[in-house]
């Protein structure tokens, strides 16, 4: 048990993580034939992770409802949604829109997913004022150049900015192109790194973490 | 509480209204102030007005609803240039979410500039996968999407005519909410399979971008609200993102007005304090 | 072509004394057999006779064919050409000024794909120099103790966790957007350990909502044996980590909603975030709590710099992991990564030392460095 559990999955990651690592400094037709057949597994084995999400997301709310925990009417009203949409989605065999008619499935998405999505993004202009108000104070030598770096950007990405201060433009693009760009390729080399580092130790079965349980 | 420290912890709900007045009522009231084009927004138009017609046009709508204010305009302006300049258009989505919408925004534009599916553009719709379906279609786009969003065998179709893998696309442009994006595009698209790559973004992602906009790894880059502006300055219809643009105006200079309003009362406290702090001493 | 998967042919000839604008060059092919008059041959590409160098093409110095003045063409599959692998095709070359064309000697080739890319050996020779200094460090750090700087935001997350304890209030704590396997989430898990540990010492409730099923057991594991090391295992609740959904805006919605009921006094948000993070810090700095955060996405960054007290920055967050775990894997890699990053600086300031030289110098031997750094394809 503890070999299937544990020895095979190290194995096919250390097979699997060398032959494709290989693959990439591989040009012959093989190797990219490898590639896709691959490629082809992966998306079948994506379409299985969504049923498994799904059916953690019935499982949890489940329990909850069979043990009348706090909040176990939302996990109904959960329920209800889900499985409403699944029939109405699988009735309009998935189309939101057919000859040009909205279909059911296509309501659903148009007049509640989009608005409520749409909603909750829009919530961010709001808070970044807040934030900003609350936080953007010059505190410091630094928190004083970020407050007039800030300040320029966002002028000079307006065209009321623009208009009023006709530098602040070239300004806030010499800031992201130069200052920006720079600063996160800094970050996204040492990032880069750290993921590189990761998946050789994963490749190579030091880095066990993402097979779940605990320590041996 | 002094006035000072008061306005500094001025309730929320205040700075919500000032911001909803200045997205409301420009929205109600244009007054539509010159935009100026930046290179990289140029950097993808340019490259589109350089294809000949017949030229295959992929473009990737990689958003959910919760990104369409900044990358439906985008998206709308891109196709419309593209259909002009009589591309032949291949349009999908890694993204489950978006593909309601991808459908909505390119069967709304086709229908606009008279278009027809099957010969001038396609809907592949969305594929499992993510990066995998990048990979997939870079050694076969048939096996990829065997049939296209309305369940029509994609071999056959005379818009995809020649094209066997995405090294016979002319120009690929992602416009990407986040991850799968124009990143995922770089590294398991252009990287591998060699055709050129533009981007298109949301507003906060842009800045991260530019390292790839700097290298030459993606020929241009759309960002936000402000880049569709610009797109559809330079195409000359203006659409909801010019239209957007005088909201986001009045929003910025109403955020600018209140960080150095705080920071007036900010300093003047401190000096405040300061000067209680030495007359004590 | 060499370092291809076949569909190819390169043709190379030297320069000549006559190569101008006015004169062209044209590339002739034939897939006949036997074909011997080139004058018959098909037109594949043509040009002036002063374009299509070697030097213009990105071959790195350990593959190039020939001189850098010497022309190069490459015909390739596709746009009326069709080259299949093994079948032998007669190339020659058209000099053509004026009305005269001159034709070479007829050369016979076969494409074929090749196994290695050796254009690529330089990246593949870095990538496992890099990947035998993490080992190299890992081994090191398994055998003696190796310095870390203490990272100043592990004395905010001390001094969170006794505020909460003050206030009788619970601690949140989240994971980000990512499964176990991005290194964000692991170091996320790790810095769990350490909160776990101190809120089962001084008895204060966790909270951890989880958008992945994955990294919400592997999260109760380390639970579960902090409040063991802490020697308080009864007072382990199974439900102090739960898994919400996995969409995006549905878990920020639901984790508002926790903090704004639970008002907990201390918020830790270690791990990937996109969009929601401005969602979840300013919902969690409304309610007055100290608030933070440790994350490598850095387009979230100013977001997190903004609204929380203290910030962990990108490898600061793997950094902080390695530091309270003290394990030498994660020491080691650490370590490595710190080797790379320096010879990464070095190489970037030798490369553009030798850069600037040749520019000046009009000289080609910088490139002997330069190209081992090239990414070429």
């Amino acid at each position: 048990m503890i070999f299937l559990r544990r020895q095979m999955p190290l194995l096919i990651t250390l097979l699997a993580g060398l032959v494709f690592a290989a693959q990439y400094y591989v040009p012959h037709p093989a190797s990219e034939q490898l590639l896709t057949s691959v490629t082809k597994w992966l998306q079948i084995i994506g379409g299985f992770a969504l049923i498994l999400g799904v059916s953690s997301l019935f499982h949890v709310h489940a329990v909850k409802i069979r043990r009348k925990e706090a909040g176990w009417g939302y996990s109904f009203v959960l329920y209800a949604s889900m499985l409403g949409t699944i029939a109405i989605g699988l009735w309009a065999n998935g189309k939101e829109a057919v000859d040009g008619t909205i279909t059911a499935f296509g309501w659903i998405y148009s007049y509640m997913m989009v608005p409520l999505q749409g909603t909750m993004f829009a919530i961010l202009a709001f808070f970044i004022a807040s934030a900003a108000y609350r936080s953007f104070r010059a505190r410091s030598r630094e928190a004083a150049v970020l407050l007039v770096a800030a300040v320029i950007v966002m002028m000079g990405r307006v065209p009321l900015g623009e208009y009023i201060l006709p530098l602040s433009g070239d300004v806030s693009q010499w800031i992201l192109n130069v200052l920006n760009a720079s600063v996160r390729r800094a970050i996204l080399i040492g990032v880069s790194l750290g993921t590189v580092a990761l998946s050789f130790k994963i490749i190579f079965g030091v880095e066990r973490s993402y097979l779940g349980g605990g320590k041996e | 509480m002094t006035f000072a420290e008061r306005m500094l912890k001025i309730d929320r709900r205040i700075i919500f209204l000032v911001i909803g007045l200045c997205t409301l009522l420009p929205l109600l009231n244009p007054v539509g102030l010159p935009i100026k084009i930046s290179p990289e927004v140029r950097g993808v138009y340019d490259y589109i007005e350089s294809l000949p017609e017949g030229s295959v046009f992929l473009v990737s709508l990689d958003f959910d609803p919760a990104s369409k204010p900044e990358l439906q305009p985008q998206s709308v302006a891109l196709l419309r240039h593209a259909f002009r300049k009589n591309l032949r258009v291949v349009a999908m989505t890694l993204w489950v979410t978006g593909t309601g919408l991808a459908d909505q925004i390119i069967t709304q534009v086709a229908r606009e500039m008279g278009k027809e599916s099957g010969k001038d553009y396609v809907f592949l719709g969305w594929s499992p996968g993510g990066t995998a379906v990048i990979i997939n279609m870079g050694q076969d786009l048939y096996s990829a999407f065997p049939a296209d969003y309305n369940g029509k065998p994609t071999k056959g179709l005379s818009v995809l005519q020649g094209i066997t893998n995405l090294r016979d696309v002319n120009y690929a442009i992602s416009l990407a909410a986040g991850n799968p994006g124009v990143e995922a595009w770089y590294v398991f698209g252009k990287d591998k399979y060699k055709f050129e790559l533009g981007g298109g973004c949301t507003g906060v992602m842009a800045p991260g971008l530019y390292p790839l906009l700097r290298s030459g790894q993606i020929n241009g880059l759309i960002g936000g609200l402000r880049g569709a502006a610009e797109y559809e300055s330079l195409i000359g219809q203006k659409g909801k993102a010019v239209a957007g643009m005088d909201a986001q105006s009045a929003t910025h200079l109403a955020i600018i007005v209140l960080v150095i309003i705080c920071n007036v009362f900010y300093l003047s406290l401190r000096k405040a304090a300061r000067q209680q702090g030495q007359s004590r001493a | 072509m060499p370092s291809d998967g076949g569909g190819s042919l390169t043709v190379i000839w030297p320069p000549a004394p006559y190569d101008s604008k006015e004169v062209r060059y044209q590339i002739l092919l034939s897939d006949k057999n036997g074909a011997s008059d080139p004058s018959t041959f098909k037109v594949v590409a043509e040009f002036p006779a002063n374009t299509h160098y070697i030097r213009e093409s990105k071959w790195p110095w350990w593959t190039r064919p020939d001189a850098p003045e010497t022309h190069q063409v490459t015909i390739k599959n596709g746009k009326g050409v069709e080259l299949k692998d093994g079948k032998t095709y007669h190339v020659a070359l058209a000099v053509v000024s004026g009305d005269v064309r001159t034709f070479t000697t007829v050369v016979q080739a076969a494409s074929e794909p090749n196994w290695i890319n050796w254009n690529q050996i330089n990246n593949l020779f870095l990538a496992l120099l890099f990947g035998g200094i993490v080992f190299y460090a890992i081994s090191v750090a398994k055998k003696r103790e190796i310095f870390l700087r203490r990272i100043p935001g592990l004395d905010a997350v001390d001094e969170a966790i006794g505020r909460s304890t003050e206030l009788g209030k619970p601690i949140l704590y989240l994971t980000g957007a990512h499964d176990m396997s991005d290194p964000s989430t692991i170091a996320a898990a790790v810095i769990l350990g350490r909160v776990a540990k101190r809120a089962a010492a001084y008895e204060t409730d966790l909270l951890v909502p989880h958008r992945d099923p994955i990294t919400m057991a592997v999260c109760q594991e380390i639970t579960k044996q902090a409040y063991l090391e802490a020697g308080k295992p009864d007072l382990f609740k199974e439900d102090a980590n739960f898994f919400i959904t996995t969409d995006q805006f549905s878990y920020t919605a639901a984790v508002d909603g926790i903090m704004l009921r639970k008002k907990p006094a201390a918020n830790f948000f270690m791990g990937a975030y996109f969009a929601e993070s401005l969602l979840l810090t300013e919902t969690g700095a409304s309610t007055g709590a100290i608030q933070i955060a440790g994350t490598d996405s850095d387009h979230q960054l100013p977001f997190f710099v903004t609204t929380c007290d203290y910030t962990l920055i990108g490898e600061e967050l793997y950094a902080a992991s390695a530091y309270l775990s003290r394990e030498p894997i994660q020491v080691g890699t650490l370590r490595g990564q710190d080797i790379g990053k320096a010879l990464i600086l070095g190489v970037l300031t030798v490369g553009t030392l030798l850069a600037t030289a040749g520019a000046v110098l009009d000289a080609q031997w910088p490139q002997l460095f330069l190209d081992v750094f090239k990414d070429v394809k």
